[in-house]
């Protein structure tokens, strides 16, 4: 559909623009928190040579904008240096954590999705009723605790007093299992190991579940509200005056109009738990990015706290270019508006 | 005479809420014959427009809502029929247009989808081009000059009064015996809705379709109807046909009302007098109105 390829590229070009200024944005605040990162990662008794020689290295004694210059000139080269903290490339630690947070985002995102949306329609479709009631108290409950309580508690009740799914980590001990890509889930499908798959799959649903909690119910909620006051509109009572079912008038006359408003603030929610991802990457030792991004701002690891935070804006951002796709699919109004004058 | 179209007798309509009952209707009736235009005229919140969401048995799913009287529908009594069957009404032998028409169409579905939807609805097998041949014939009828444009619109995309047209089309798309005009095209400017007004009124004299029009403004009733039921506060205090209604109205608040309409001559929007306390007089019905409506 050559709208939605306008569309796309247009937010590809936008997207491209706040990224440079998410990149000189984060440089100058990596560097503008006080404690010099050579005497941090050298530790209190290394040399003050030894200190001065890594300082030059790291390029410190140059003006912000040279160095801005050399980090641009190197990442076009694929290069986002030397983690202090690691003492490995930062590209790849990033490939090594990325895609764990990935996968745990993503399943969190589907259950946000799968299960978020349609309580939400079935609690607008019987509003008022016993069933609106639940379901809205049940999702209450949900948005009123953060994730990394859900985590404690969900990890209290499911994994210790009752022992079904694992404490922590991504596979069972001893698996042996080697990934391809870092992604389990996919990579245990493609090597043919379903017992692999149970076993990432077992791994993940509790951190997957307790990141995905309050975006289950803001979900829900939003989806309620907007849908319900979608109930109010003419067309729907013009639906029931020519006596379409109860059913086709929820799905085409009250779900997919209000999907519009919707969408974009689930969208918004489903980029948030990389953020949020961090507790609960750490209350279920899940090697993920998240919690790499928060030792490395501690460590004031330079190179590394900018390439975390460009990778994580490159993922907001195209989940919101994926969002805005969607919208434009669900709403004619914002396609046509992209026709050619 | 055949049974009317719709004859409706002592119809009552009340909500129960909290604190008790609040009576909305208090025991209308009125007859519309085979093809006949009839107009209920009356202020805001004087009950015309649920009367016709009683009709089309829409309030009757409010759970509060409190209904007597009786319906019929060329000869049938409304209320003996099966939900089913009587949902299977809707649509079909009976249907509606809104005040406004470009919020009563769905905004994320394009005209030709809404309107297979409702030629669907007398005939659920009715395949892609034969719903197009129909839908185009009928846009056709309301004098739209591309309906194939049309039909691949969206709402947002035409005029309030192309939309008006396209509710019109709709609504008579299944031939129903029945129309329901709750205030049509009020929400468009006045040359729009003489223009589309005129357009339904030939249509449904073509169709021999019966009309029952719900409005406020006597100049579109005074065009439009042949007979006229004057409703105040959920009664009917006066009907005639719309010649006696305005050349000798009867009810003090028949009188009131046609005194409201502001004239090109006078200066701007009447006075109406403050003392309303001859409104609530009995039905007032001109010679040649049915009996039994005189006792309402």
């Amino acid at each position: 559909m050559p709208a939605l390829v306008r569309i796309l590229a247009k937010r590809l070009a936008t997207s491209l623009v706040v990224l440079i200024g998410v990149s000189i944005l984060i440089f100058a605040i990596a560097r503008i928190i006080p404690g010099d990162p050579a005497r941090i990662a050298l530790g209190p008794n290394a040399t003050a040579d030894a200190v001065a020689v890594l300082r030059d290295k790291l390029h410190l004694n140059d003006s912000i904008v040279v160095q801005y210059g050399y980090f641009v000139s190197d990442l076009f080269h694929g290069d986002l240096g030397i983690s202090l903290y690691t003492n490995r490339p930062v590209t790849r630690d990033i490939a090594d954590f990325l895609p764990a947070t990935l996968e745990l985002v993503f399943v969190s995102g589907l259950m946000m999705v799968l299960l978020g949306i349609p309580l939400g329609v079935l609690s607008a479709r019987y509003r008022g009723t016993w069933i609106d009631h639940t379901i809205r108290l049940v999702t209450l409950l949900g948005v009123s605790a953060p994730s990394f309580v859900w985590a404690v508690i969900l990890m209290l009740l499911l994994a210790y007093f009752v022992p079904l799914f694992p404490v922590a980590g991504r596979l069972s001990d001893g698996s042996g299992f080697q990934p391809i890509t870092g992604f389990l889930l996919f990579d245990t499908l493609a090597r043919g190991n379903l017992h692999a798959f149970a076993d990432a799959l077992w791994h993940v649903i509790l951190p997957a579940f307790a990141l995905a909690l309050s975006g289950i119910g803001q979900a829900a909620r939003l989806v309620r509200s907007n849908m319900v006051e979608t109930y109010n509109k003419p067309y729907i009572e013009m639906a029931e005056a020519y006596g379409f079912s109860a059913r086709r008038i929820a799905r085409r006359y009250a779900f997919r109009p209000s999907l519009i408003p919707s969408l974009t603030i689930i969208g918004l929610d489903f980029a948030a738990m990389l953020g949020n991802a961090f507790l609960v990457e750490s209350v279920y030792a899940w090697p993920g990015l998240s919690k790499y991004g928060v030792a490395v701002i501690l460590r004031k690891d330079l190179n590394a706290i900018v390439g975390t935070v460009l990778i994580i804006s490159a993922m907001f951002l195209i989940v919101n270019i994926i969002v805005d796709l969607l919208v434009s699919v669900v709403n004619p109004r914002i396609r046509l508006s992209e026709r050619p004058a | 005479m055949s049974a009317p179209t719709l004859k409706i007798e002592n119809l009552k309509l009340g909500f129960k809420l909290w604190s008790g009952m609040v009576e909305v209707l208090h025991g209308i009736s009125l007859h519309i014959g085979k093809g006949e235009r009839v107009a209920l005229v009356g202020e805001s919140g004087s009950g015309k427009s649920v009367t016709a969401r009683i009709v089309l048995g829409m309030l009757q799913e409010i759970s509060t809502a409190r209904i007597s009287g009786s319906l019929n529908f060329e000869g049938i009594d409304l209320d003996k029929l099966k939900p089913r069957d009587r949902h299977h009404l809707r649509g079909t032998r009976m249907s509606m247009i809104f005040q406004d028409p470009t919020s009563s169409l769905n905004p994320v579905y394009p005209i030709f989808t809404q309107f297979r939807e409702v030629l669907a609805r007398a005939n659920p097998a009715i395949g892609e081009a034969e719903a197009r041949m129909k839908a185009i014939a009928a846009l056709a009828d309301v004098s739209i000059n591309e309906p194939e444009r049309v039909l691949d619109s969206y709402a947002f995309q035409l005029s309030g009064g192309m939309n008006q047209r396209v509710m019109i089309a709709m609504a008579l798309a299944n031939n129903p015996s029945l129309l329901l005009a709750d205030e049509p095209g009020t929400a468009l400017d006045v040359t729009v809705q003489a223009q589309t007004l005129k357009l339904m009124s030939d249509l449904v004299e073509q169709h021999g379709t019966s009309v029952l029009f719900i409005s406020h403004n006597l100049g579109v009733v005074r065009e439009f109807a042949d007979r006229v039921y004057v409703i105040y506060k959920g009664r009917i205090v006066e009907q005639a046909t719309t010649k006696q209604l305005f050349s000798d109205p009867q009810h003090p608040y028949t009188r009131a009302l046609l005194s409201a309409v502001p004239r090109i001559t006078g200066g701007g929007i009447p006075d109406i007098a403050e003392d309303t306390a001859g409104f609530l007089d009995p039905l007032i019905a001109h010679p040649g109105a049915s009996e039994k409506e005189r006792l309402a």
